[in-house]
């Protein structure tokens, strides 16, 4: 997983007391003198200075069992390499993490591991991203001495609804095991047999299905686990990355888009201690998958597609319309899934142009939850939209209310993904009362249907912007792939409408409209933009893992 | 370049007429005219707006690029190898001579450059001069036919057509070699390699005393290659000139004589240096270099030693196939190699051979990935190229045509 050092989020997280400053102890890695707090483990010292110790059981964000042998130094006075990633730092001690004797057990340790080792690369969906490849190119590079029979195992195993594991290609290094066992909560893997049959599985008659499971993907370093949504997708040198925001629910976890060709083939976290550590949950990682189906992808206008220039005028005439006759009956819906930016544009056209006073808020519904990762909250941005509609926003009981007592005859609606939610006020809405739904949507639902004129929006994987998470942190969601057929950013959508409006909005990048934004808006003060990204194909991001 | 000096050197050579001297200098009025990007004589792909009076130029202004391929920054996004095929559209007549050049470079920065096999650096010794005959022959006969001397260029042709087809029995392709791999050759040399080139210099030797008797001591080649497009030490100096055009100005430079790489040092051969600058001059280099060629590949031919054509080293060439598809530790270093690119050091290095038009420097950045950073080419008809706006002037028009083919502007590797 990517550093998220160049994606830093600001924003008013949880407030913590400072702590003291810890006790530092010295120590002598590869002959230069490093100061270190007091307890810090070994090999995250080691990395830390660029020693660059390899390893494959240990994980960031996972206890350390040391049973890989790969990240074993010299530690002077020691009679044998200790496993650096069991080994605190401590006070005088000097480290050599390439003496021969170390590279050589090491060496020892991955002929080993190679032994057993199915010829599986070409048809493996971890290579190119396979921590065992990396490990033998830089540390290894000799040819195999033994051309005895490999150990056969299972090698297609379906352990969990989402998750295929080969037992050959597994190198035993327990991360899964330890990602149920510490992130999910659930002791769901266990290892079976021992020496070379040694295997990964699960209990008779279960199943690797707890709501995390596919994390375990993430931290198999090699291409024993693999997912069933991506597994012979794509190949994973050929995507391109772009950090990003999960737009499944109200925690934000951060996250990397990896694309190709317009296409989004999978979402994998990215590190922010703040927020989601090294995890997401399996449900987020899907939702790349309803930005590529049913896209409303042209400008409708009553149900007939036409060029932009039509629908505008059209929707610019219906609202004015009813504007001229009936200021006070039109409606705004704002919708939890927008990004700031969609929703501050359409605040500022809603409220300080236009001058209405009914707005509303709509989002997904309410779902489930847990104390790990999952919000019950399933808005990417509630806390933004509450925070723009500052206290004006009401209930879609009060909009159904508000049509039917005729007290609402023109609405706009952006982003109409959740307005017809499940909920009973959201399902009795009786839209077929407007004189005019103007509806600024992403996909070919039952509001776009019902709209006198559609405007096809961007989803979250094709447009910049801002979410702002139930911890109130603004984070970026980057633009990774084209967006759909002529779908435009809300915020531009809203721009051009507003002109046919005789209002001025002339916003002409997201970036303008977060930096005014960020003046006007307390919550969003301390956000930051973030500096323009290219695309970073994996190819050439070497090996992750 | 004076009247007087013209007449000078001509009656040097005995061909001192009445009709020598020109036409008379009558009043004119500069007139524009474009020569190119496309006329038959611009090899390549060249515009020269000119400035004239009558017939003589009195400016010219070059402009190259219309055969900008973007080598450079498609560099940025290849691994080490895939670029190979790239610099085999450098220069497109000796792409032989590039795939060294750019392998060289990568080499050093490997630090693996004094470790290649002895039989790889044979083989690109013997491929690079090989196709260095062939670029030379290209040229002349190019630049003759151009004078009206076809006969002379399809012997030339002919010639070259016996050495392509020897390369293409090397490397599958006449042109697009793609022969060198980082840390030697991609193959070695097929079966009967050695009696045929053998058999080839034999006959190419006849082809180029031919062609040397057909217009040596011909008056309408003379006339138009003498004292024509004279390029001083200086200038050359100056606007950075090497190859044949530098050395026919009287500078003894060859990359393969003054910094010795490969196994250049171990063979006896000279560096013909031309006099007078003149086009004359850049021909008989030309002429001379391509029986050094021959001398340097009969050395070679007796000298090269058994071995493999390859380094050794998982991490930097291909592993050979049976251990690929039956070894889990080869086939990670093929997938590797393939996939990731050769992990080259960070840092930065500029190498550079004797091509076919010069010093070909490659000046490379790696930031420790699989692909360069940063991989600038120095092609060496470039400054060649870059004189002609000081040449041309003084000339006439129909001067234009022997002079710019004598310079050889390769324009795959002058736009790269």
């Amino acid at each position: 997983m990517a550093d998220s050092g160049p994606f830093k989020t600001v924003g008013s997280g949880p407030v913590k007391a400072p702590e003291p400053p810890p006790e530092m102890v010295t120590v002598v890695i590869d002959g230069k003198s490093h100061q270190f707090p007091k307890g810090t483990v070994l090999l995250e010292a080691c990395n830390a200075v660029g020693a660059d110790v390899p390893f494959f059981c240990y994980h960031a964000g996972l206890s350390s069992p040391a049973v890989c042998r790969q990240c074993l130094v010299d530690v002077k006075g020691q009679p044998k390499p200790v496993p650096s990633c069991y080994t605190p730092v401590a006070d005088k001690m000097e480290v050599q993490t390439k003496s021969p004797r170390a590279l050589d057990v090491r060496r020892q340790m991955l002929e080993f591991t190679l032994v057993n080792h199915p010829i599986d690369c070409p048809i493996c969906d971890k290579a190119g991203e396979c921590l065992l490849q990396k490990h033998y190119f830089d540390w290894d590079a000799k040819f195999a001495r033994n051309d005895g029979i490999k150990v056969k195992k299972a090698k297609v195993v379906d352990i969990g609804p989402h998750i295929v594991l080969d037992q050959e290609r597994c190198i035993l290094c327990t991360r899964c095991i330890r990602v149920c066992d510490e992130v999910a909560q659930t002791h769901q893997l266990e290892m079976a047999q021992r020496g070379d049959r040694e295997v990964l599985t699960t209990a008779p008659g279960h199943k690797l299905d707890n709501p995390y499971s596919l994390n375990t993907v993430d931290v198999c370093p090699v291409g024993a686990l693999t997912a069933k949504d991506f597994r012979f997708q794509m190949r994973a040198w050929e995507l391109y990355t772009m950090p990003s925001v999960c737009p499944g629910c109200a925690t934000g976890c951060n996250i990397e888009v990896q694309h190709s060709r317009g296409q989004v083939y999978r979402l994998v976290p990215r590190i922010n201690p703040a927020v989601n550590k090294h995890w997401m949950c399996d449900e987020g990682r899907f939702t790349y998958k309803r930005t590529q189906t049913e896209r409303l992808v042209a400008p409708l206008s009553g149900g007939t597609p036409v060029e932009w220039d039509k629908a505008l005028d059209d929707a610019g005439r219906a609202l004015s319309a009813v504007i001229a006759a009936t200021p006070n009956h039109v409606g705004v819906v704002f919708n939890a899934q927008s990004t700031n930016e969609d929703l501050y544009a359409l605040a500022r056209l809603a409220f300080d142009h236009l001058h209405i006073g009914k707005a509303y808020i709509a989002g997904q519904d309410q779902g489930w939850h847990d104390d790990i990762l999952v919000s019950a909250d399933k808005n990417p941005n509630t806390a933004g939209a509450m925070a723009i509609g500052a206290g004006r926003l009401r209930t879609l009981l009060d909009l159904s209310n508000d049509i039917k007592a005729g007290a609402v005859t023109a609405l706009i609606v952006v982003g109409t993904r959740g307005v017809l939610g499940s909920g009973p006020a959201a399902s009795a809405l009786p839209l077929d009362r407007l004189r005019a739904l103007i509806a600024i949507g992403t996909h070919r639902d039952g509001v776009i249907n019902a709209a006198h004129v559609a405007l096809p929006l961007t989803e979250w994987t094709e447009a910049d912007g801002t979410f702002t998470n139930r911890l109130g942190m603004v984070q970026r969601v980057r633009a990774a792939v084209p967006p759909a057929g002529d779908s435009l950013p809300g915020w531009e959508i809203l721009s051009h409408l507003a002109r046919k409006l005789g209002a001025t909005m002339d916003y002409q990048e997201a970036k303008a409209v977060f930096a005014e934004a960020k003046q006007k808006l307390p919550f969003m003060k301390e956000a930051d933009w973030g500096r323009p990204m290219l695309p970073v194909q994996l190819r050439f991001a070497n090996s992750r893992g | 370049m004076s009247t007087t000096e013209l007449e000078a050197r001509r009656v040097v050579l005995g061909f001192q007429d009445a009709e020598d001297l020109g036409p008379p200098d009558l009043p004119t009025q500069p007139v524009p005219l474009n020569m190119g990007p496309s006329h038959p004589a611009m090899h390549g792909t060249v515009r020269m707006v000119l400035e004239v009076q009558g017939e003589r130029i009195s400016s010219a202004d070059i402009q190259i690029g219309y055969l900008h391929r973007c080598f450079e920054k498609e560099s940025e996004h290849a691994t080490w190898t895939q670029i190979f095929p790239y610099t085999d559209r450098l220069n497109y007549i000796s792409p032989m001579l590039n795939n060294v050049g750019y392998a060289m470079a990568v080499e050093k920065l490997l630090g693996i450059d004094k470790a290649l096999p002895e039989r790889a650096q044979f083989i690109r010794v013997i491929v690079g001069e090989a196709s260095r005959i062939s670029d030379h022959l290209t040229c002349l006969g190019a630049s003759a036919m151009e004078l009206g001397a076809f006969t002379v260029f399809l012997y030339a042709l002919k010639a070259r057509e016996w050495l392509f087809e020897l390369l293409e029995e090397v490397c599958g392709a006449r042109l697009t070699s793609s022969y060198c791999r980082i840390g030697g050759v991609a193959y070695d040399l097929p079966d009967g390699f050695d009696a045929k080139l053998r058999d080839i210099i034999e006959r190419t030797r006849v082809v180029l005393s031919d062609i040397s008797k057909l217009v040596e001591r011909n008056r309408i080649f003379r006339d138009r290659m003498d004292g024509i497009g004279i390029i001083t030490k200086e200038d050359a100096l100056a606007y950075g000139i090497t190859g044949p055009v530098g050395r026919s100005t009287g500078l003894a430079y060859d990359v393969r004589k003054d910094h010795p790489y490969l196994v250049y040092d171990r063979f006896d051969f000279d560096v013909p240096v031309g006099s007078v600058g003149d086009n004359f001059d850049r021909f008989a280099v030309r002429v001379e270099e391509m029986y050094q060629s021959m001398r340097i590949l009969d050395q070679a031919l007796k000298m090269i030693p058994p071995g493999p054509v390859v380094v050794a080293d998982p991490r930097i060439s291909l592993p050979a196939k049976s251990e690929t598809y039956n070894s889990i530790e080869a086939m990670i270093a093929h997938f590797k190699i393939i996939m990731d690119g050769i992990h080259v050091p960070p840092g930065e290095v500029y190498s550079f051979t004797e091509a076919g038009n010069g010093e070909l420097g490659f000046y490379i950045v790696s930031d420790g990935t699989g692909r360069p950073w940063k991989c600038r080419v120095r092609p060496p008809c470039f400054a060649a190229t870059a004189v002609l706006g000081k040449v041309l002037p003084g000339l006439f028009i129909a001067d234009i045509v022997p002079t710019f083919g004598m310079i050889n502007m390769i324009g795959g590797e002058c736009d790269r």
